[in-house]
């Protein structure tokens, strides 16, 4: 797996925290709403406490709580969510709005991963994976099999502006007793029947009389005992202090997530109304009312509440009051309230362990066949639900074990686990049992000290038993994701791996996708990386993604996949990522990586099938297209197809005109001719020998031969002479690598033109139009017809590029072309010889110019054309 | 029967891939490549041993659900990876190793032909053919 910002021991303790519960009177409400926020959202921030707690376990032993976290949550008495075991509709949306919020920084942190030969460049954090985590884990419904995310205490807040505090307290004693114990709701589930509860007097300072609220205060503690109530004064300052000192605003990172969680718990609601007529009491009424309101606000919101500022009306001073209201609640209340069940159970378990053990093996030792059966069959009925009513004496001890796991007790809780789940297998009550084995490997592995192995066969039969017999997916991913991450800490990674993949499943794509991501990364966190083990889940996971909406996280996993597969040869894998990328990119509106990632599919020689290639190859020509449409003055540079530069021939002057009837045309030079070196020799003896009797005997040194026809063996290093008003023919060579022939129309040489002497229009080109097809290699010729002196510079083709629709391999009719075309254009540039005459040119590669393309025009010349008439045969044989 | 038969180079880049479905290609030019971790892994860690025949042989490398991968590595290191179907229970071990040591033979015979570069991809008839006869007729 991919490094996580926290670390095992912190995720996992953080999963599991003591549960809080707040009922707000209507008058506290409105004191914390001037800050924007309810009751427990004030106090989320400081629910982290940073000193330490001291507890005596039932061996009178006292153990250090470090680094408590508490969630304090309004209690919402919703119908209960079916704990069918897998996700509703409404959690996947929330989940997978959360993944696709969180995205890798463009040009964010990248490490390069040096593995084996490879040298990846890939972010070694997931934070789209642990967003996922949290939200998943915070999503869970309560389940009556484990007791860890039941309700541990009740706040009751009451504002001490009110007149009769005291009976506002009563009233809200009496709702969360009738909550709990009317058996109308099934959610909320509350850990004891005697649930903890503490008494909050709230005191706004900027509006309330302090010493009546000191006073009433006073009441409270002879009432219900100091250590069980609280004076908490916030408010400190007022609206008109302007804002000189900066206040932080720790709120607004929680409030996000829960807007979208409360929202999405709102949609799962049918009736609030509905809700508030059952009941009618005043104070949870409002509080419920309000609640609602919050949400039917949020949902409209649909996004961050930036707008509004929180924690207006605090000042660091009231921070600092609610900080310590926090500690003083957990160390004087919560922590001696978990102390005292703990004993409380442990007594019990005790007490019982000698008389109810003997009794049953007694009476299954007494009755036999008979009795036993009977609960054998019974209980096979049932096994994987639930089994027990809740004050069972088996689930004392897993309630116990939770009690002792939720303060940090590891060892005691490991060894009620353990027995609990024996008790459990033995009983055949194997949603509880893979619940015990869960939470004792957990615990196991969280123990200080002489740490036991971590029994990895515990959470494997946990996770069978969850999704095989209990069949609830939901828990099984759960105990996945903590063993997984057990087990990277451990650098099992191959472990790992294999637990993440056979966690994948068809039904859920996000979850699937996230999990093969992070048994990629642990692939590449190996010892010897399996670098391409990784790549392979990389393109799985980014095929999932791509199934479950994530386009930006699929193109992500895509290129990260190519990293390994460029350029090594395997060439099919590597055209399908290309393909891939090149798709997903111009979906998220990426043309220019579309057209890159398409265009190295068509340049290699690839190896697909014709049938293939001409998929590849429309596609490209459609992506193309679209990025023309959109930008792009210039026109692009194709690929396609490959020109053959250096075959490239030049022509100067007009083609020969044919022998007519008598006459016999002098063959002169064309290019229809094929190059003769010998014969190009003799030429240019012939002609240095006219030259040098025309300048009476000598050759004068700026001599050189004419050459009218240029290619790659003539001698090409001085600039061609061209003569005004006689055309210049280019014949390029194409050559089509792929296996689908291509179409090309409208081609057109582009040329750049500086001017001797400023007088006549620019020079024309003539254009060979009509399309034709390459199949393998071919070659055009196009004309250029200069009508001013100057300097001539060919430097490329312009074109159109289509397929052929498929099956048709004609392409005379005009609507071949009707599909997708796209007009583009290609260098021509000439690498001249090598060359090898000075030292330094021998010892190192340089390349002399070829002038090929770049002609001079000339003002107008003579032009010869020599006809002969009745030539007598042998003057023309040897 | 074979389903795939690929020949890999020692740069870890394939001289000769081949497969019988031709629709599932893809699948199986990923699993060979993925499938040459396992024999890197294998490759070092028998470490200094001594090259004899036996050691060429790897085994068994994954058991997929469908496929079982099988390798076998030269004194070159060059790989040889077959893939067969599983449900095809009746090859044993025994026919495994001598499809290995006949596509051994063939690839030597590549090998000494002069016109052939080591490197290139294979295009011999001889070695095609070999090849097709050990694979799974198309149905």
């Amino acid at each position: 797996m991919a490094q996580c910002v926290q670390s095992v021991q912190e995720f996992i303790q953080d999963s599991f925290v003591p549960m809080v519960a707040v009922l707000c009177s209507e008058h506290a409400e409105q004191v914390t709403r001037k800050n924007n926020l309810n009751f427990s959202e004030l106090l989320r921030p400081f629910c982290r406490l940073t000193s330490e707690g001291h507890m005596r376990d039932p061996n009178n032993q006292v153990q250090v709580v470090k680094n408590l976290r508490i969630s304090v949550n309004n209690v919402v008495t919703r119908p209960s969510v079916p704990t069918s075991g897998v996700h509703g509709p409404a959690q996947r949306r929330l989940l997978s709005e959360v993944v696709s919020a969180c995205q890798p920084a463009e040009g964010g942190v990248a490490n390069v991963i040096p593995a084996g030969d490879y040298d990846l460049n890939i972010s070694a954090t997931t934070p789209w994976f642990e967003a996922y985590r949290e939200s998943f884990l915070q999503s869970m419904p309560a389940s009556d099999h484990e007791f860890l995310n039941h309700y541990l205490a009740c706040l009751l807040v009451v504002s001490s502006s009110e007149a009769v505090p005291v009976e506002q307290f009563l009233k809200l004693s009496q709702e969360q007793h009738r909550i709990q114990h009317n058996g109308e709701y099934t959610n909320p589930k509350w850990f004891i029947p005697n649930t903890l509860k503490y008494y909050v007097l709230l005191h706004d300072m900027s509006q309330g009389d302090e010493q009546r609220a000191d006073s009433v205060y006073e009441d409270m503690k002879q009432r219900y005992g100091s250590q069980g109530c609280y004076l908490l004064k916030i408010n400190s300052r007022t609206a008109a202090a302007g804002t000189d000192e900066q206040i932080p605003d720790p709120w607004s990172q929680y409030l996000n997530k829960s807007s979208l969680q409360i929202s999405v718990n709102c949609l799962d609601n049918t009736h609030p109304l509905q809700l508030e007529t059952a009941i009618d009491t005043p104070g949870s009424l409002d509080s419920l009312r309000a609640v609602a309101a919050e949400t039917k606000t949020t949902t409209v919101y649909t996004g961050m509440v930036a707008g509004t500022s929180h924690g207006a009306c605090l000042t660091l001073n009231d921070h600092d009051r609610l900080r310590l209201f926090i500690q003083e609640f957990t160390f004087r209340g919560l922590l001696p309230h978990i102390e005292k069940n703990i004993r409380q159970l442990n007594d019990q378990l005790v007490s019982r362990k000698g008389l109810s053990r003997s009794l049953f093996s007694a009476t299954k030792k007494w009755f036999g066949g008979g009795k036993v059966p009977e609960k054998s069959i019974a209980e096979l009925k049932n096994t994987s639900g639930l089994l027990y009513p809740p004050e069972a004496p088996e689930l004392q001890i897993r309630k116990m074990a939770d009690l002792c796991f939720l303060v940090q007790h590891y060892e005691l809780a490991y060894s009620c686990y353990h027995t609990a789940k024996k008790d459990f297998l033995s009983d055949q009550a194997m949603l509880y049992a893979a619940g015990a084995l869960e939470m004792a490997a957990v615990s196991a592995f969280l123990q200080g000290g002489a740490p036991r192995p971590y029994p990895a066969h515990y959470m494997d039969t946990a996770i069978q038993t969850y999704r095989d017999v209990c069949k609830n997916k939901v828990l099984a991913e759960r105990c996945a994701l903590f063993s997984a991450e057990v087990l990277k800490s451990q650098a099992k990674y191959s472990d790992a791996a294999t637990l993440l993949i056979k966690m994948t499943c068809e039904d859920s794509d996000l979850c699937s996708a996230l999990l093969l991501e992070q048994a990629a990364h642990c692939f590449i966190n190996m010892r010897n990386p399996m670098v391409r083990k990784f790549a392979f889940h990389m393109i799985l996971a980014g095929h999932r993604f791509s199934k479950a909406g994530q386009k930006r996280h699929a193109l992500r996993c895509y290129c990260q996949a190519m990293q390994v597969y460029k350029g090594k040869g395997w060439s099919l894998a590597e055209d399908h990522i290309n393909f891939t990328i090149g798709r997903q990119s111009f979906t998220l509106r990426q043309p220019e990586n579309a057209v890159s990632a398409f265009r190295h599919i068509l340049t290699n020689d690839s190896q697909q099938t014709s049938t293939q290639q001409g998929a590849f190859l429309r596609e490209y020509l459609y992506v193309y297209r679209n990025v023309q449409g959109v930008c792009e003055v210039a026109l692009p540079q194709l690929p396609l197809p490959c020109i053959n530069s250096s075959a490239t021939r030049v022509y100067f002057g007009h083609e020969r005109r044919l022998a007519e009837g008598e006459k016999q045309a002098a063959t002169h030079v064309s290019l229809d001719q094929e190059f003769d070196r010998d014969l190009a020799a003799v030429w240019q003896d012939l002609e240095e020998q006219v030259v040098a009797t025309a300048n009476r005997g000598v050759v004068p040194s700026t001599f050189y031969p004419t050459q009218c026809c240029l290619n790659s063996q003539t001698d090409n290093l001085r600039f061609p002479l061209a003569v005004v008003e006689e055309p210049i023919i280019v014949e390029v060579a194409f050559r089509n690598p792929l296996k689908v022939p291509l179409v090309l129309s409208d081609l057109s040489l582009l040329w750049k033109f500086t001017l001797k002497d400023f007088s006549q229009p620019q020079p024309q080109d003539v254009m060979v139009g009509d399309a034709f097809t390459i199949s393998n290699e071919k070659e055009a010729r196009l004309k250029l017809l200069p009508r001013q002196t100057g300097q001539l510079n060919i430097l490329g083709l312009v074109y159109n590029l289509a397929s052929t629709p498929t099956g048709d391999s004609t392409i005379n009719s005009p609507s071949a072309l009707e599909g997708t075309w796209v007009r583009g254009r290609q260098d021509l540039k000439i690498q001249g010889p090598r060359l090898n005459q000075t030292k330094e040119e021998k010892t190192s590669v340089s390349h002399g110019p070829d002038r090929r393309l770049d002609p001079t025009i000339t003002p107008p010349m003579p032009l010869l054309e020599v006809l002969t008439h009745h030539c007598p045969l042998p003057l023309t044989q040897k | 029967m074979a389903v795939c038969i690929a020949v890999i180079a020692k740069e870890n880049y394939p001289l000769y891939i081949r497969s019988v479905p031709i629709q599932n290609e893809l699948k199986f030019h990923y699993t060979v490549h993925t499938s040459l971790d396992v024999v890197e892994e294998k490759i070092s860690a028998v470490g200094k041993a001594m090259a004899d025949q036996r050691e060429l042989y790897l085994g068994l490398l994954y058991p997929t659900e469908d496929y079982k991968v099988y390798g076998y590595v030269t004194n070159s290191k060059v790989k040889f990876v077959i893939v067969v179907d599983s449900s095809n229970t009746s090859l044993r071990d025994n026919e495994i190793r001598s499809m290995f040591r006949k596509l051994h033979n063939s690839f030597t015979d590549v090998m000494c032909n002069p016109f052939y570069n080591p490197g290139d991809t294979i295009q011999s008839k001889a070695f095609d053919s070999m090849v097709t006869a050990m694979m799974v007729q198309a149905s």
